[in-house]
């Protein structure tokens, strides 16, 4: 495929991952807060809203895992990359982004395996909602995780002083 | 090949690989030890969905992003150096105590150096301070007030130690009681000290007194935000609203106030302040996620009932046990980050903590007492590089600039380690 195409797909795939992190944060505050408001009004509250929110936590969760990993800003301890050349840089970064890809993976394909059984066993999230629909976000996460990986595997090779995350590029140590 | 494969993943993980995949790795390579379906991990990662209270991690951090972006810390600042910028030492305290109150509430990720140090650092310097005492100052408040609600640490601590189902049951509402004199204390040893600094004979020319026109104005000022900490701290403390409401009512009246009503944040920059806020939440919740495996892993394996059998052979007493923990988490904060630190050491260390007779929330407060000294424990301390990078100071400066600081906050862990009274007093 031509690279030009590759990044339009690319800039739409972000795209569409920003907006369904935004639209999941959005319904998930107003949901909570009709709650709330409920609550204190009518003195009831829907019973459906607390289930639905507890799964927005884990897609908001995961939604912001994925958007993390496209500037490689998760959590590291990050001990040796700090004090070593760019040779050593470029190794930490090589194996660091290439073992987050292969665990990511691995994640996804086991993630894909355990909706199976939730189909088949007709797993119930809440009410008459099916769970499966709802554990989809995992794969789905975890797989374009594993994907980003690789494309910085790709880039720690490729490309002289390769540093996804906008807070280490311009460090002074 | 189990050490083997353990040195590796913690080679790995040194190296600077994403630690929830060194944690999805150590699970996934536990369960396949124990002929387990790997499919686990994933039914793991699902189970955040049982988990009710957080919901306030997401609109927490949200509304502190927000908060961080807003001209709130401005007028903190203002409204706190209007009520106590006459004390002696009174700037010093003024940033203390804003620092700490703008810790609580965005959750302790270090937005509080970026927002607030900028305002506070110039000013410091204005009132005759020393560049050295600055630095240190500021770079240590970074991670004040991580012990008042509803700071995230808090919050997380108790999800975590909910998880483990013991049999003393671990309130968020109690350890949010709990943090309250511990956190009192290290505000106060650390007023003492900035109270009692020389400073430059010339700046004390410009002494301020209290200025009772400028106090109504900066309170008028804050009139939008003044209410917040009243609704939040009141409704968890008086008991009116759980956790996680209280994180909705914050998210939403922040995000009215700022974008709304001040109109200070364009809603062409609120997209731009979800992500960055949700990319925290994405990397905690991650860890999160990833480590509810290895934890039901750890507790299949009885990890923490061995680590006990093989400690319970060397110590005996609580104190000795209490010293050796304070030891390790020193040296924990140093590596890791509080998140992290929170879901991959608690469900290992509080097992054994409570057979040594420790109250679950004593652990809590001294546990993350301890990692907010790692957040500037050189040499890797999270807020050192952070002060380096908004200061443009190399990162040794503040090592030096910190020392004073560091040494009193570690009396006032001790204390706290020592003395369950502290955190305890107001647990029923």
């Amino acid at each position: 495929m031509p690279k030009i195409q590759i990044q339009r797909i690319q800039h739409w795939l972000h795209l569409a991952e920003d907006f369904l992190l935004a639209a999941v944060l959005f319904v998930m505050l107003s949901l909570a807060v009709i709650d709330i408001a409920m609550r204190l009004i009518t003195g009831g509250s829907l019973i459906w809203i607390p289930p639905v929110l507890q799964v927005l936590v884990l897609w908001l969760g995961l939604l912001g895992a994925l958007l993390a990993s496209r500037s490689q800003e998760h959590i590291a301890i990050d001990v040796i990359s700090r004090f070593v050349g760019p040779l050593g840089k470029k190794v930490c970064g090589i194996s660091g982004s290439l073992f987050a890809a292969i665990v990511c993976s691995v994640v996804a394909f086991y993630a894909v395996e355990f909706i199976q059984q939730s189909i088949e066993y007709d797993d119930i999230a809440f009410a008459q909602v099916p769970a499966w629909p709802l554990q989809l976000i995992i794969p789905f996460t975890f797989s374009l995780m594993a994907l980003r990986f690789f494309l910085h595997t790709l880039g720690f090779i490729r490309i002289k002083g390769y540093q996804p995350n906008p807070a280490l590029k311009g460090e002074n140590v | 090949m189990a050490i083997l494969i353990s040195a590796l993943f913690l080679l790995l993980a040194l190296m600077g690989a994403p630690l929830f995949a060194v944690i999805a790795a150590s699970a996934l390579w536990g369960f396949f030890q124990q002929d387990v379906n790997l499919s686990v991990v994933a039914i793991e990662i699902y189970r955040l969905t049982e988990m009710p209270v957080l919901t306030a991690i997401p609109l927490f951090t949200f509304a502190g992003y927000l908060l961080g972006e807003s001209k709130a810390p401005q007028r903190l600042v203002r409204i706190t150096d209007a009520l106590l910028g006459w004390m002696p030492g009174g700037l010093a305290i003024v940033a203390l105590i804003a620092c700490a109150l703008f810790t609580a509430f965005t959750g302790a990720s270090g937005v509080t150096i970026v927002a607030l140090g900028a305002l506070l650092y110039p000013a410091l310097k204005n009132a005759g301070y020393s560049t050295n005492f600055n630095l240190g100052l500021i770079t240590t408040s970074g991670s004040l007030g991580l012990l008042f609600a509803p700071s995230l640490p808090l919050i997380l601590y108790g999800v975590v130690a909910q998880q483990l189902a013991l049999d003393i049951p671990v309130s968020i509402d109690d350890l949010f009681l709990a943090g309250i004199i511990p956190g009192t204390l290290m505000l106060v040893a650390l007023s003492i000290y900035s109270a009692l600094q020389k400073r430059d004979p010339a700046a004390l020319q410009n002494k301020t007194k209290f200025d009772a026109k400028e106090a109504i104005a900066a309170i008028k000022d804050t009139a939008w935000e003044a209410p917040l900490p009243f609704i939040v701290l009141g409704g968890i403390y008086g008991g009116f609203i759980a956790v996680s409401e209280a994180a909705a009512i914050t998210a939403f009246y922040v995000l009215l106030v700022s974008v709304v009503i001040r109109r200070e944040i364009s809603l062409r920059k609120l997209p731009i302040v979800m992500r960055d806020s949700m990319k925290l939440v994405g990397a905690i919740m991650v860890i999160l996620a990833v480590s509810l495996a290895s934890t039901n892993y750890m507790i299949d394996a009885e990890i923490p009932t061995s680590i006990f059998d093989f400690i319970s052979e060397h110590i005996d007493s609580q104190l000795t046990f209490l010293f050796l923990l304070f030891l390790f988490l020193l040296v924990l904060g140093m590596m890791l980050d509080i998140f992290s630190a929170i879901v991959i050491m608690v469900p290992i260390i509080l097992p054994i903590a409570i057979q040594f007779g420790i109250h679950p929330v004593h652990l809590g407060i001294l546990f993350l007492a301890n990692m907010q000294l790692g957040y500037f424990t050189p040499p890797v301390g999270m807020n050192l590089f952070i002060a380096s990078f908004r200061f443009q100071r190399p990162v040794t400066e503040l090592y030096r600039a910190t020392i004073p600081f560091f040494f009193i906050l570690l009396t006032t862990v001790l204390l706290i380690t020592y003395v369950p009274w502290l955190s305890l007093v107001f647990i029923d």
